[in-house]
């Protein structure tokens, strides 16, 4: 599993309550963010989160057998009779998991990909034709050029490993806390998504693929009771999922803004 | 007629000595103090030595740098002003001279057509431009006018310039 779904299912969850948020908050000058587009995330959201919500209890229950494969010191005993059955109880909850994730990822893939279509519709018209690149500048730098505060603007990118769920209410209270946002950050958001969305169609559909093959893969091995490495990787990966990525930390910190009164403007200045 | 010849050349070479000490030396400016200095290219500038503009403008922009300040900014604006006024430079040369250096918006990204047409098909060059302005923007922001807060400002904007970018041009090209 690669840790970049992760994002793709936090920023979803995000946008879902973002931008319900942000529409009934204030009306944009641009519409990046038609309410088509709001139900799609919505509904990506829900569905991310039921994944989340079905894939913890397997997880949890791998996690124990696998500690008792190891207590047993099963590892360089396979033949054993105990251990085989260990094995094989290991593999039905990882076959379990790769069920869940196989009945969950049509529908994830449904509302991705629309909410992707969408995006790239609204991207297209509102960024790509109705502005040149001096009026996208200005859109996105706001009215205030020297002025607008790093804090302002909600950073989705350089996310930190942390639990999906607590990931999700804390974009929640940044966006509760923000206030009305201006168009610059609608296209940031719109963009970083959409981007998202993107790779994650590519990943989702590469995934079920995958599925298929490790499905059939561990029912060959439930006949002999094997625990393979792919297996333990692949739990990991969906553990990385749910829990969070220990390598990837939080952002580092920006530089200190600067203590100069911008009070002095140049005629020139444009 | 051995005569006129005589004339003729003792004229042209007292023409050509008068020419050769007439011309300005263009040196620049040998005060560290912007304001002197800024006097100094200024009075050069005045005398015929209008095609090193922009070695000057370097050299007033090395020169503020050894005394950083916020005032800067407006030293180099009234220089700017006062170029055009005297007709050396354009109102458009001087504020590419001006926000290229002292403001958060790129002038990389002037241009009258949309992105999706336009942008979209040179965007590996528009943010070539880009990075090269924000070094020029770290150099007149920071390091001459200590607009630390400009210079992040400019930084940032520039990175969400080649995101937005990035899934506008995406999107463009799913369009075609």
């Amino acid at each position: 599993m690669n840790t970049r779904r992760l994002s793709f299912i936090i920023t979803t969850c995000a946008a879902a309550l973002l931008c319900a948020e942000l529409a009934s908050a204030n009306t944009p000058t641009i519409r990046l963010f038609p309410t088509t587009v709001v139900e799609d995330l919505r509904q990506t959201g829900n569905v991310a989160r039921d994944m989340e919500t079905g894939l913890q209890e397997v997880i949890g229950q791998l996690d124990q057998q696998q500690q008792l494969y190891q207590e047993s010191k099963c590892d360089g005993a396979e033949n054993d009779a105990g251990c085989q059955r260990l094995a094989r109880q290991i593999g039905a909850t990882y076959l379990e998991m790769l069920t869940i994730m196989e009945e969950r990822l049509p529908d994830m893939e449904h509302t991705v990909n629309n909410t992707r279509v969408s995006l790239e519709k609204s991207l297209r018209n509102e960024l790509g034709k109705k502005m040149t690149p001096w009026t996208l500048q200005e859109t996105l730098i706001g009215s205030s050029s020297t002025s607008t505060s790093a804090a302002a603007a909600p950073t989705l990118r350089g996310r930190s490993g942390m639990r999906l769920s607590e990931r999700f209410k804390n974009y929640y209270q940044l966006v509760a806390t923000s206030g009305a946002k201006g168009d610059q950050s609608l296209a940031v958001l719109a963009s970083d998504i959409y981007l998202d969305m993107e790779e994650t169609s590519t990943l989702i559909a590469r995934t079920r693929q995958e599925i298929a093959r490790a499905t059939l893969m561990e029912q060959l091995n439930q006949s002999f009771g094997i625990i393979t490495p792919e297996m333990m990787e692949v739990v990991g990966g969906v553990k990385t999922i749910l829990f969070g990525d220990d390598e990837s930390a939080a952002a580092v910190a920006g530089p200190p803004p600067g203590s100069i009164e911008q009070a002095y403007r140049s005629p020139l200045e444009q | 007629m051995n005569k006129i010849t005589v004339l003729l050349t003792l004229l042209i070479s007292s023409l050509l000595a008068s020419c050769a000490s007439n011309q300005p030396s263009c040196e620049g400016p040998q005060s560290r103090n912007l304001d002197s200095a800024i006097s100094s290219v200024q009075a050069s500038l005045m005398n015929g030595c209008v095609g090193h503009f922009d070695r000057y403008y370097d050299e007033l922009l090395n020169i503020a740098e050894g005394d950083p300040k916020p005032e800067n900014k407006r030293a180099f604006s009234e220089f700017l002003v006062w170029a055009t006024d005297s007709g050396l430079l354009s109102k458009r040369q001087a504020e590419e001279n001006y926000n290229r250096y002292f403001n958060v918006k790129f002038m990389s990204l002037k241009g009258d057509y949309n992105n999706c047409s336009h942008t979209c098909p040179n965007k590996q060059r528009v943010l070539m431009n880009m990075e090269q302005e924000l070094s020029d923007k770290e150099r007149g922001l920071m390091r001459v006018s200590l607009d630390q807060e400009g210079y992040y400002r400019a930084d940032r904007l520039y990175q969400e310039v080649e995101l937005v970018l990035e899934a506008t041009c995406t999107a463009c090209s799913a369009g075609r």
